[in-house]
């Protein structure tokens, strides 16, 4: 037996490169690996029921969903962009979206969309929303909700008290809530629970923006109604002590266990933590809308977004994974999970997942529901000049007129 | 007179430690010198994260502006009450509990285990289980204080700027005992027992046994500690992070604090280099300062 030793052609290489590249390929393609970041604040929560729904159905994409802690989400994603470490995909808050277009870190959606089926499905202002300054789509919403004002109807009853639909009504309620309940001299109900800390710009903005002729434009917040507000807030504070005294240094979790164990009478938060007021004070939990301050109303439209990153490995993957996600049925287990409400309309329509009084609120409350301005500055005002200058005025170090201006200097020097 | 030669050593003897400690050098040059470059580099220009694109040379601006930043003076101010409480409270506290360790009791070998805890326990768990303390709602402080009519309304002692700082200081002295404590033991179980038996004989009260013998028995081994946790507590943020993230607003900051929240968060890394560097210079400054009094002081 004889082999004859065939010569290598430049065509035979060709066709043995095309080969080794279609099998790489569909190695690749098979290999499809989608790192996913999202933040819940529920531990047990069941996003792996949805992976493995997605990966059940899309054969040869895998999905690494990874929960990141809330309080360094956004520190890590830019950090690990920056790095070339970063996700392929991740929730998203529309605050972040200038910074991670300046970065060109984020890749534009418009030609999925146009080809996806579930477009349609979504709720129409949404989008509308969620659009880029530069015309583009980079943001899928997969859920929202709207800040509201939680209250004890039992304590409300008990003072014969209705929930405040003005300021003064709400500074009334609070005076009147802040009480010593157990006779030992010391008051241990406080009327509202403010977040000072991370976070809380949404209690701040809600009695403090919604005034006529305060907002984030040159000169709204050093106009008297921008400076009236947030000495409102401080007169709370200072003069009423009608919050708790660790108000300053407060968060999300202290602001909902101070309100869950009794300590304070209101908050302000949204329908993501009512199933857990629920669990904790059952029947002794409502919702109502913040009250209406200086003439207008103002409150927190809390979107959250998926998004494709510019340098994913496998963006076609990435964008089948968070079209699942914002899919009906999908959606809604989504937001079972996170408590939030879900994007599409047939998801809406069923909805179940929450008791009917905070749907209600959050309903009553969309009217006027707002985003803070969609710059680069809003993410330094949300993550380190609010916090900073509100501690500071609430312990008198800086006046609410200084407050104001520095928050004004942010935006629109 | 005769002279002797020594025989010259051999290549490979005078090779072999260099090649042995290569590997520590090398990786401390990649871990270690490499980000520091970095970082002075970075601090000569100007590094906004989410502008990645830009890195414009600009010299000492960043240090400029930082010697104009009256949160800089703040934050130093800070560091300095910081470390000058922390270290001499956690030195004494340490003295004491190894003065007692070293005495003959019972479950002796088990409280010396104990003691360990606090160095032992991760700082983020350290720091919420002091947050909880000095919560004003629940916390066991504002309880106990109460009870014993030491106050008469609950403080905030996380949310109030004069005590915050303290309170945090508090929780750091709390932790860092044992590490002194420990070095301390091994320090008393070095100094020969003779000493004290001739200095008892010679009359020699307790205290002057410990003034004359046991204090200049450990100063070697003070010395080194204090420098360690000079340097570590200078550095330490995480108990703060956790308990306050620098606030009520200013109130906690620490120099190393403010570059971490400048860079970190606020995602200018030029500038939180710049206040990284600066503090470096500080406390290498400090560091050689100390060495030299220190060490002229034991000589």
């Amino acid at each position: 037996m004889t082999f004859a030793t065939k010569k290598t052609t430049p065509r035979r290489m060709t066709l043995a490169a095309a080969m080794l590249a279609g099998t790489a390929l569909a190695g690749a393609v098979q290999a499809a690996e989608v790192n996913f970041w999202y933040h819940f604040d529920n531990a047990d929560n069941p996003m792996s029921a949805l992976v493995e729904k997605f990966e059940a159905e899309n054969p040869g994409i895998t999905i690494n969903a990874e929960n990141v802690p809330w309080n360094s989400y956004y520190d890590q994603l830019y950090t690990s962009i920056v790095a070339g470490t970063g996700p392929d995909a991740a929730l998203v808050k529309l605050n972040a979206q200038p910074r991670l277009i300046e970065m060109g870190a984020l890749a534009p959606l418009d030609d999925w969309l146009a080809e996806w089926d579930g477009k349609a499905e979504v709720q129409d202002n949404l989008f509308t929303l969620t659009a880029a300054a530069d015309g583009a789509q980079y943001y899928l919403p997969v859920q929202y909700v709207i800040l509201y004002l939680y209250y004890r109807t039992d304590m409300f009853a008990e003072l014969g008290l209705t929930p405040p639909a003005t300021c003064d009504e709400f500074r009334e309620a609070a005076k009147a809530l802040t009480r010593d309940t157990d006779g030992d001299g010391q008051t241990d109900v406080y009327g509202f629970g403010f977040r000072g800390g991370k976070g809380g710009h949404d209690h701040w903005a809600s009695l403090t923006v919604s005034r006529d002729g305060a907002g984030f434009g040159p000169g709204e917040l050093t106009s008297e109604a921008g400076v009236a507000g947030t000495q409102f807030v401080l007169d709370l504070f200072q003069k009423d002590k009608v919050f708790p005294p660790s108000a300053p240094n407060d968060g999300f979790k202290e602001i909902i266990g101070a309100f869950q164990g009794g300590q304070t009478a209101m908050t302000i938060h949204h329908i993501g933590s009512s199933a857990g007021m629920v669990e904790a004070l059952g029947d002794k939990v409502a919702a109502t809308p913040v009250p209406e301050c200086g003439g207008g109303h103002w409150t927190s439209f809390g979107d959250e977004s998926t998004a494709v990153f510019s340098d994913a490995q496998d963006k076609e993957a990435a964008w089948k994974w968070i079209s699942f996600l914002s899919s009906p049925g999908n959606n809604a287990e989504f937001n079972k999970a996170t408590g939030q409400l879900p994007v599409t309309k047939s998801d809406s329509a069923s909805w179940d997942g929450h008791d009917k009084v905070f749907v209600d609120a959050t309903v009553a409350s969309l009217p006027y529901a707002q985003l803070l301005p969609n710059t680069s500055e809003t993410a330094d005002f949300a993550n380190t000049v609010w916090p900073v200058a509100m501690q500071r005025a609430l312990i008198g170090e800086i006046t609410a007129a200084e407050m104001n201006a520095e928050i004004d200097a942010l935006y629109n020097d | 007179m005769s002279v002797t030669s020594v025989p010259p050593v051999p290549l490979s003897r005078r090779v072999l430690p260099l090649v042995m400690l290569s590997p520590a050098v090398l990786v401390t040059l990649a871990i270690v010198f490499l980000p520091m470059v970095q970082a002075l580099w970075m601090s000569l220009h100007d590094y906004v994260l989410f502008r990645p694109k830009n890195f414009d040379f600009v010299g000492l601006k960043n240090f400029i502006a930082v010697w104009q930043d009256p949160v800089f003076w703040t934050s130093l101010r800070h560091t300095v009450i910081w470390i000058a409480i922390t270290v001499p409270a956690q030195m004494l506290l340490g003295l004491a509990t190894a003065l007692l360790l070293n005495q003959n009791f019972p479950w002796r070998g088990l409280a010396r285990a104990l003691v360990i805890i606090p160095w032992a326990l991760p700082s983020v768990v350290i720091a919420l289980m002091w947050v909880w303390i000095y919560d004003s709602n629940f916390g066991v402080l504002n309880e106990l204080m109460l009870r014993f009519n030491m106050i008469s309304a609950a403080i905030p002692w996380l949310a109030n700027p004069d005590t915050a700082l303290y309170a945090i200081i508090l929780t750091l002295t709390w932790q860092g005992f044992p590490f002194f404590a420990v070095m301390i033991l091994a320090g008393l179980q070095s100094i020969p027992q003779s000493y004290y038996e001739a200095a008892s004989i010679d009359g020699a009260s307790q205290f002057r046994q410990f003034w004359h013998i046991t204090l200049p028995g450990l100063s070697g081994v003070l010395m080194t500690a204090t420098l360690l946790r000079v340097i570590w507590v200078a550095n330490s943020i995480d108990v703060i992070y956790v308990m306050t993230g620098g606030g009520p607003g200013y109130s906690t900051y620490t120099l190393p604090l403010y570059a971490l929240v400048k860079a970190r968060t606020g995602l200018d890394y030029g500038y939180g280099s710049a206040l990284a560097v600066s503090f470096t210079i500080l406390l290498l400054g400090f560091v050689i300062l100390y060495l030299r009094r220190a060490g002229r002081n034991i000589a």
